[in-house]
């Protein structure tokens, strides 16, 4: 996964923010996928228009958070993600 | 499941449990909501798109349809695939008799589980409960579905005369590539005058806690978490979902906290008059349901594991809510142990005198 990476959600695959973060429905199951990010990642971002470099430089332009802590959170959690089999990355470069 | 999330409250149910009609083709004698002929005040085709859309626009995954028989509805087809074009995900519960190799046809094409009800493992069994004809045309159905490779379980209701054939149901499951279901019994609807003769015993509640034990592909749904043991504790809830992760629509829009609690007392709105944003987020009856705690269950071992059980049975069988489920393992257990002390002491006496 590089910065140009953008993702999309896996068939049947739905996912809307809440208090904790982000809430996935997995069709296929297991049924509910629940992730503590807060407002790290808008479930705006799985539509596939923004890659993880622009996610990066959004975050660091809203927050005071060291940009390598933002980096490695955003890489954590989409990698948690892509081996659930929620989402999956695609190159733009 | 994240229990601590869901206790922070989320923004909208995870599923919505929807019954379309109260029509009925059958007349099975456990029907928990008394269905039959059409009522007036039914929601029309337009009203029901209003509700979809409702749902979905507050990001509802995943409608639980049942009834009623759905497909008692002329226009259920088409509101299914309009609930798929939202994006929603639809399970649907049926007593098969009305699917045939166009519907099956029209249900590959969507995001759809399908539960056909059987409550034996062959026609006199079954037809004893859900009426005469119904394990043919229910088998019919697992037939057409099974050849479009739609995901299908059979669902069955714990009675006392479901029980002694669990495992010919689950064989019958995986003869049709089905997964078993079994629902809990609830004294709602024409249950609450089979439950005396139907509810299985508090012996057979524990044996059957011992089945499931032993059959982790079985699913239950939410319904019996009162006897889940460690090794299914990862396999569903260990809670009652309702207005935390689940609620109830019934055929003419009302919102109730769960199928099984179609009382006025529960009522929280109603669609497609009301927002569902607002009766999920502001209902005093969904407050109230939310902080219900069963006291007296907390300092027991089981608690991590059942929270106290249903609500919807301790209300119907002790008229209050906060109590303990009458279902509860331990109280099973217990009984199950004593009856054996008891006939133990029986023959002992038997045997001296």
């Amino acid at each position: 996964m590089g910065p140009h990476t953008i993702y999309n959600l896996n068939a049947g695959v739905q996912v809307r923010r809440e208090v904790f973060g982000l809430l996935f429905y997995n069709y296929k199951g297991p049924r509910l996928y629940f992730v503590p990010s807060r407002d790290l990642i808008d479930p705006d971002f799985f539509d596939g228009r923004r890659t993880v470099g622009d996610l990066v430089d959004t975050l660091g332009s809203r927050h005071a958070w060291p940009e390598q802590w933002i980096s490695d959170r955003v890489h954590q959690v989409l990698g948690v993600l892509e081996e659930k089999g929620l989402i999956h990355g695609q190159s733009v470069c | 499941m994240g229990n601590q999330y869901v206790e922070m409250g989320l923004s909208a149910p995870v599923n919505a449990t929807w019954e379309v009609t109260f029509k009925c083709n059958l007349s099975c004698i456990h029907c928990l909501s008394d269905s039959g002929r059409k009522r007036p005040g039914e929601l029309t085709t337009a009203e029901c798109r209003q509700v979809i859309d409702q749902l979905a626009g507050q990001k509802v995954f995943q409608f639980n349809i049942g009834g009623g028989e759905p497909f008692a509805r002329p226009d259920f087809p088409d509101l299914m695939e309009y609930a798929h074009e939202k994006g929603m995900v639809t399970c649907i519960s049926t007593n098969g008799t009305l699917i045939d190799r166009d519907i099956a046809r029209r249900l590959d094409k969507g995001l759809v589980y399908i539960q056909v009800s059987l409550d034996g493992a062959a026609p006199e069994s079954n037809d004893a409960i859900r009426g005469q004809g119904s394990f043919k045309a229910a088998m019919k159905a697992l037939d057409h579905l099974h050849s479009r490779s739609i995901e299908v379980s059979i669902n069955t209701v714990l009675t006392r005369l479901s029980f002694p054939e669990l495992d010919k149901l689950h064989d019958l499951a995986a003869s049709v590539g089905a997964k078993l279901r079994v629902s809990r019994f609830r004294p709602s609807g024409r249950g609450k005058a089979s439950w005396s003769d139907l509810n299985v015993s508090q012996d057979q509640m524990a044996d059957f806690s011992g089945w499931l034990s032993q059959h982790l592909g079985v699913s239950t749904g939410d319904s019996f978490f009162s006897v889940t043991t460690e090794e299914r504790r990862s396999l569903g809830l260990n809670m009652c979902g309702a207005c935390k992760l689940t609620c109830c629509v019934s055929p003419k829009g009302e919102v109730y906290p769960c199928a099984f609690l179609q009382d006025p007392d529960f009522l929280a709105g109603k669609l497609p008059r009301d927002r569902f944003g607002d009766i999920w987020r502001d209902s005093p009856v969904f407050a109230s349901f939310r902080e219900l705690e069963i006291k007296s269950c907390e300092s027991c071992h089981r608690f991590d594991l059942c929270h106290g059980g249903c609500p919807a049975i301790a209300f119907h069988t002790q008229r209050k809510l906060g109590v303990p489920d009458p279902g509860c393992l331990v109280n099973c257990v217990t009984v199950k142990s004593m009856e054996k002390f008891e006939k133990h002491v029986a023959k002992t006496a038997m045997a001296a005198g």
